[in-house]
């Protein structure tokens, strides 16, 4: 699979209007961060050079192997970094004003909470923060707690919350103000499967009301099931944005055919370099790389009297596109180094 | 209003701390147990129960501030819990400034709670009328303490916790031997001079919060030096926390 880097520092075309910053739940554009070691004075890559339009009302999955950039990405957009370089807006508002972060709901890796607080205390707290008044955070705060599973606990001192506890209060504290854009950095880490698929139905919920949705996650299924496009970063270099859909479509299709027994058949020549064989217990597999020689094997396996019991067209799964395009990152960078 | 939110919940830190409480029950018990002292002090034993009780109120707020205030900020920077803050709508000078009024407020508190003790003392000594000059001498040591706590906030704010008590002690002695420095200034050559007198005006003037002579001897100060006073601890925490917002504005959080 080819890997096209999204670099091009003339996008979104210079001079977008006020209008198209509001358009977008986030806009960058040539959105940089470099850090600077202390006594080294040595230079490192955050992120350089995003450009990055999230739509309003989608769910986009922000996709990278550790140290790609993405937490760096998400705290520039929550303003707990500020950029090197670059403009970002949020809500269509510049990043730089905590007004961008009125309507915005946040939850970050491994949340952490005051734990001399409980739950209801610590949402209240957080509701009011984001403006909701005393009453209104109240109310919220109940509903919230119950709504992700935390309603008997809710007096509770959070020190004595678990792992998975404390990321379902993180998740209604993103939540408890009604934000119109949910950013949210590994949601489901640290979850068991039910805490995973908690947080997947309210991801889902959230994007029936029309929330936007930005979120980074190593679980692919989870990113498959959930998001409209996806962004995938490798390096601190965004490398594609485009739909699942598409993503998987671009990828290699392959079709599987079943046959029972093991014929005594050899692959011909002229097959050899798109069909594969497989034995397994009581059965043959052929895995076809090219679906437009489907016909010539089929042909073939009949005339030689197999029985095919299914022909299977294989997508590619989101994970093997997702190490795909990490190796051709690799490979670029390995490029990049050697011209250096 | 926003900031009111975090020092409240600053405030409710502090107050649910069992060390700060347990400092605070042993600052009451120190206040009484001084009562046993009182008959080696020669009849000075009013004197003595004032001047000590007003001195644990000064060392014990310090002590406060150097433990949690010097690692106000820090602290939530390392665990973290900032992040939750500052993903919020909330301009991080209003951050401090809440750090600052909730730990500030704990330490008032903690001042008022020692105040009302040492006149409870002082009551049980007879010497009731002795009220409004404990009232005033806390009162004044309270600003005191607004002030070391605004220092205490900066440095949080821009440095580790071990090296942030070190500057805020560093400072405390240094604002509280002002006028010696302004002194000793007077005996160095015009420049050198010039450049002391400069550093101790840019520190904490304390000893203008230090009415322990006055009410050690059950007088009261002028309403001038108190409004003084007040003005000058809202100007400078107001100079403190703008530097350490200036700084804070462009930190990354990690």
């Amino acid at each position: 699979m080819q890997t096209s880097i999204v670099r091009s520092s003339n996008w979104p075309a210079p001079g977008r209007t006020e209008a198209e910053t509001q358009e977008s739940a986030i806009l960058t554009r040539g959105l940089t961060k470099s850090y600077r070691h202390n006594w080294t004075l040595k230079i490192s890559r955050g992120i350089e050079d995003l450009n990055l339009e999230v739509r309003r009302g989608e769910v986009m999955g922000f996709l990278g192997p550790n140290g790609a950039g993405k937490t760096t990405t998400l705290k520039l957009l929550v303003g707990l970094h500020k950029p090197t370089s670059g403009e970002a807006w949020v809500l269509g508002h510049p990043i730089v004003r905590p007004a961008c972060r009125k309507r915005l709901g946040f939850l970050p890796e491994q949340p952490y909470f005051y734990d001399y607080l409980s739950g209801i205390e610590y949402l209240e707290f957080a509701g009011q923060l984001s403006g909701l008044g005393g009453r209104d955070a109240q109310t919220k705060a109940k509903h919230w707690l119950g709504r992700v599973g935390l309603g008997e606990r809710a007096t509770l001192r959070l020190r004595k919350y678990s792992k998975g506890m404390l990321q379902r209060l993180g998740l209604a504290a993103a939540l408890l103000h009604d934000p119109e854009l949910l950013i949210l950095d590994e949601p489901m880490s640290g979850l068991d499967p039910f805490g995973r698929r908690d947080v997947r139905d309210l991801i889902l919920e959230q994007r029936e009301a029309g929330t936007t949705v930005l979120f980074s996650s190593h679980i692919l299924p989870d990113v498959e099931i959930l998001c409209d496009r996806v962004a995938i970063v490798m390096r601190g270099l965004l490398q594609r944005i485009a739909t699942v859909g598409e993503l998987v479509q671009s990828g290699e299709q392959r079709i599987e055919i079943r046959c029972t027994g093991n014929p005594e058949l050899v692959v011909p020549p002229a097959l050899a370099d798109c069909l594969e064989r497989r034995i397994r217990p009581h059965e043959t597999v052929f895995l076809l790389s090219r679906d437009s020689r489907l016909h010539e094997v089929l042909a073939w396996l009949l005339q030689g009297g197999v029985d095919v019991r299914a022909v299977t067209p294989q997508r590619a799964s989101l994970e093997e596109l997702f190490m795909a395009t990490a190796e051709g990152a690799d490979v670029t960078h390995a490029d990049e180094r050697r011209s250096a | 209003m926003t900031a009111a939110l975090i020092a409240r919940n600053t405030y409710r830190e502090a107050t649910r701390d069992r060390v700060l409480a347990g400092m605070t029950i042993a600052g009451v018990v120190f206040l009484v147990g001084v009562q046993g002292l009182t008959p080696l002090a020669l009849g000075e034993g009013k004197r003595l129960v004032v001047d000590l009780g007003l001195s644990a109120i000064s060392m014990l707020g310090l002590l406060v501030v150097l433990m949690v205030g010097t690692s106000l900020v820090a602290k939530e920077i390392e665990r973290r819990t900032i992040f939750t803050l500052l993903s919020r709508p909330i301009a991080r000078p209003t951050y401090l400034v809440g750090k600052w009024a909730g730990l500030a407020g704990s330490v008032c508190t903690i001042a008022a709670l020692l105040g009302l003790a040492l006149w409870l003392v002082l009551c049980a000594r007879g010497q009731a009328s002795w009220g409004p000059a404990v009232l005033q001498a806390t009162y004044l040591a309270s600003l005191e303490l607004a002030v070391i706590t605004a220092v205490a906030v900066m440095f949080s704010a821009l440095s580790t916790p071990v090296l942030s008590a070190l500057y805020t002690l560093g400072l405390y002695c240094a604002g509280q031997w002002s006028y010696d420095l302004r002194t000793l200034a007077a005996q160095f050559p015009p420049g050198l001079r010039a450049i002391i007198e400069a550093l101790t005006n840019v520190m904490p003037n304390l000893p203008l919060f230090n009415m322990r002579e006055l009410a050690s001897e059950g007088l009261t100060t002028s309403p001038l030096h108190l409004g003084i006073a007040t003005a000058y601890a809202a100007l400078y925490c107001g100079c403190v926390l703008a530097l350490a917002s200036a700084a804070f504005e462009s930190r990354d959080f990690k």
